[in-house]
């Protein structure tokens, strides 16, 4: 489709079946047109209802300033700020060097210093995030090949432009750096900049490429609604190598550093890259089993071994049923897939019968898997911590564990076995992006499913009336890091507390950690001589795992009003359990 | 490649029938500015042409496309 295509579709989209929400603003100093409009398109398509609000062009600084603007009215909950430079820098952009390069410094700084004042306006009166494109880089000089040997020369000047905007976005929660020209690399420059459409239009980013901007740009959308794709589901002929295992056999499947092989072994690295940042492999595939294991334990250039596939369906049964059969193994969602087949009929399959889960239209040639992987944009996160680096690895350590419950007689052995260590913390600001993300990122085990933003876990942390509480747990078979977290709020003078958010990743479930981990809050409660604490169940579509627990725990239901469960339990009266784990305090 | 009636009729989305010799802006809703740029890219493609900007300023009517593209030796797929 192309961007005349996106906008009329735009005009008659049908977002009823939308399960998720997005308000998404624009501002840009440059003709942005079809942007917007395809970013809804796009969104559509993954089942987000999007709102649009691209403000009038030039017209950003405006917009940011007066508080009763477009912008503001729009109640963003995203904003994309894309500048191009020749506005920005103004005569700066044609004639540099009619300035000294003192002078040429200190003109970037100052005009760094205006955006970054907007900037800092516009964090104040907005909670949404904010995206800032950075500056293009010149292509030309008037210098030519003498460019590089000029003190802030026009191409320095911008790349210094661009770091101070990357430092000021690096350690901030709201604010995020789109590299424009890492964009711009992707595309071609030629392909993205026209010069004849800039001056027929104004349109500094080529049509063709703003399909491709706003295909780039959904990955901030993904995150900020919570879908992230967690887990890959991998067929194996033709995919993973070249060739069927089955019939070509061992010795002919293309995969290896010759012309032929490299392609799928540089595909498995990209694969391999993601299983190490977190990514859970899985296998769905039509081959005999014992074929196909012999070459992933044994083929010399595999790179991803048995021990890296978090679950594994190599039948001949239908990929529709294995898939449903992995997300049950694994525990997550089929929303959480994205599946990755050559074959057209498996992907139709899929797509018909299970269209939650994100399929990669793999191109024809496998010298282009690669790049098809790198240009998908759903694995995005807002800031990546050590639990989700982990977590591919975890999830095989799970397939273990499971391996073990199978062998066991009854669960507390079971779970005495697993020797399990939870170390409970609080008060460390180091966790606080784990543990907004787990905040909006936990849909099962939660009690309330209140969801927060960084910048609210800090206020907590710091306010006298509030006690944020996290476990961290590890078993055996290795860590599940940072895993639950619990928000109490304080009422000292009234002699209770109450529980405003108690959640636990769904992968340590079942084990007791969640009962060790409400007594641990009703202990302190008790040294703080409260009698009584309070909780609440807010029923959701996903959260049933967590309906029975403040039952579990001794709290008794008062009263019900309207979908919210309101229960307390009085200190010593809650259910006391054999202890079946070591709990510690987390000293940081 | 397309005729010039068929690329017109798909990026304006409107019935081919439409496009008389007087079609315009004037005529047709959805033959915008911004559908006007989109239509000269496809054009230029379509057709390999390139045009420039007065022509691109100065075309009013469907008839000034055909005209404006057999001025540059276009033969094929403007006829009627």
């Amino acid at each position: 489709m192309e961007l005349h295509d996106y906008i009329r579709r735009s005009a008659t989209l049908d977002n009823q079946a939308c399960i998720k929400s997005v308000s998404i603003a624009f501002l840009s100093n440059f003709t942005i047109t079809g942007l917007g409009e395809t970013m809804q398109v796009l969104c559509h398509d993954d089942g987000i209802a999007a709102e649009v609000y691209t403000a009038p062009y030039a017209q950003y600084a405006q917009e940011i300033i007066s508080e009763k603007s477009g912008l503001y009215r729009s109640s963003p909950d995203i904003i994309f700020i894309i500048l191009e430079p020749e506005n920005l820098l103004g005569d700066f952009y044609y004639f540099p060097y009619r300035m000294p390069p003192d002078d040429r410094k200190a003109f970037i700084e100052q005009k760094y210093a205006e955006l970054e004042g907007l900037l800092m306006l516009l964090k104040s009166r907005t909670k949404a995030k904010i995206v800032l494109g950075n500056l293009a880089l010149p292509t030309y000089s008037s210098r030519g090949i003498a460019e590089d040997k000029q003190e802030w020369g026009v191409k320095q000047a911008v790349q210094q432009f661009n770091i101070m905007l990357r430092s000021l976005c690096l350690n901030d929660p709201q604010l995020f750096l789109f590299d424009i020209n890492q964009f711009y690399l992707q595309v071609g420059c030629d392909v993205a900049c026209d010069p004849r459409m800039i001056y027929r239009g104004d349109m500094k980013i080529s049509p063709l490429a703003l399909v491709r901007l706003a295909s780039t740009l959904m990955g901030y959308v993904f995150p900020l609604l919570a879908l992230t794709r967690k887990c890959i589901v991998l067929d194996l002929d033709n995919t993973l190598w070249g060739g069927v295992i089955g019939e070509d056999g061992m010795d002919n499947i293309k995969l290896g550093p010759d012309k032929l092989g490299k392609p799928f072994l540089d595909f498995q690295k990209r694969l391999l890259e993601l299983f190490e940042r977190g990514i859970i492999l899985a296998i769905n595939s039509k081959n005999n089993y014992d074929d196909a294991i012999a070459v992933i334990r044994n083929h010399k250039y595999m790179l991803l071994r048995e021990d890296m596939f978090a679950a594994m369906r190599i039948n001949w049964d239908d990929k529709a049923k294995n898939m449903v059969a992995l997300a049950e193994e694994l525990n997550i969602g089929v929303d959480s897939f994205v599946f990755i087949d050559d074959d057209k009929s498996n992907r139709a399959l899929i797509k018909e019968f299970l269209p939650e889960v994100k399929v990669l239209d793999l191109p024809a040639d496998p010298c282009l898997y690669a790049k098809a992987l790198e240009e998908l944009h759903v694995f995005n996160l807002f800031s990546i911590t050590d639990s989700d680096t982990n977590r591919g690895k975890q999830y095989v350590d799970q397939k273990k564990r499971s391996e073990l419950e199978k062998t066991m007689p009854d669960l507390a052995s079971f779970i005495k076995k697993l020797e399990i260590k939870i170390r409970i913390g609080n008060g460390d600001s180091a966790v606080i992006p784990r543990v907004a993300q787990l905040t909006k990122k936990t849909n099962q085990f939660n009690l309330t499913t209140q969801r927060y933003e960084e910048e609210d876990i800090a206020v907590f942390m710091e306010s006298a009336d509030y006690l944020v509480k996290y476990i961290d747990v590890e078993d055996r078979f290795g860590e599940y890091g940072l895993t639950g977290t619990a928000v109490v709020k304080r009422h000292d003078a009234e002699g209770y507390w109450e529980v405003d958010t108690f959640l636990l990743s769904c992968r340590i479930l079942g084990k007791g950690i969640e009962f060790a981990f409400m007594q641990d809050i009703l202990d302190e409660a008790a040294k703080a001589s409260i009698k009584q604490v309070r909780a609440t169940f807010i029923p959701t579509k996903k959260n049933a795992p967590a309906a029975g627990f403040l039952s579990e725990c001794g709290f008794v239901n008062d009263t019900v009003e309207g979908e919210i469960q309101h229960y307390h339990v009085d200190i010593g009266k809650e259910k006391k359990r054999e202890k079946m784990m070591e709990v510690k305090l987390w000293k940081h | 490649m397309e005729t010039l009636k068929e690329l017109m009729a798909r990026v304006l989305h409107i019935d081919a029938g439409e496009l008389t010799d007087t079609a315009s802006s004037e005529t047709i809703a959805s033959w915008d500015s911004f559908n006007w740029l989109m239509l000269v890219s496809e054009i230029e493609k379509n057709f390999s042409v390139q045009f420039a900007m007065d022509e691109v300023m100065g075309i009013k009517t469907y008839k000034d496309i055909k005209d404006a593209l057999r001025a540059k030796g276009v033969t094929e797929g403007i006829g009627e």
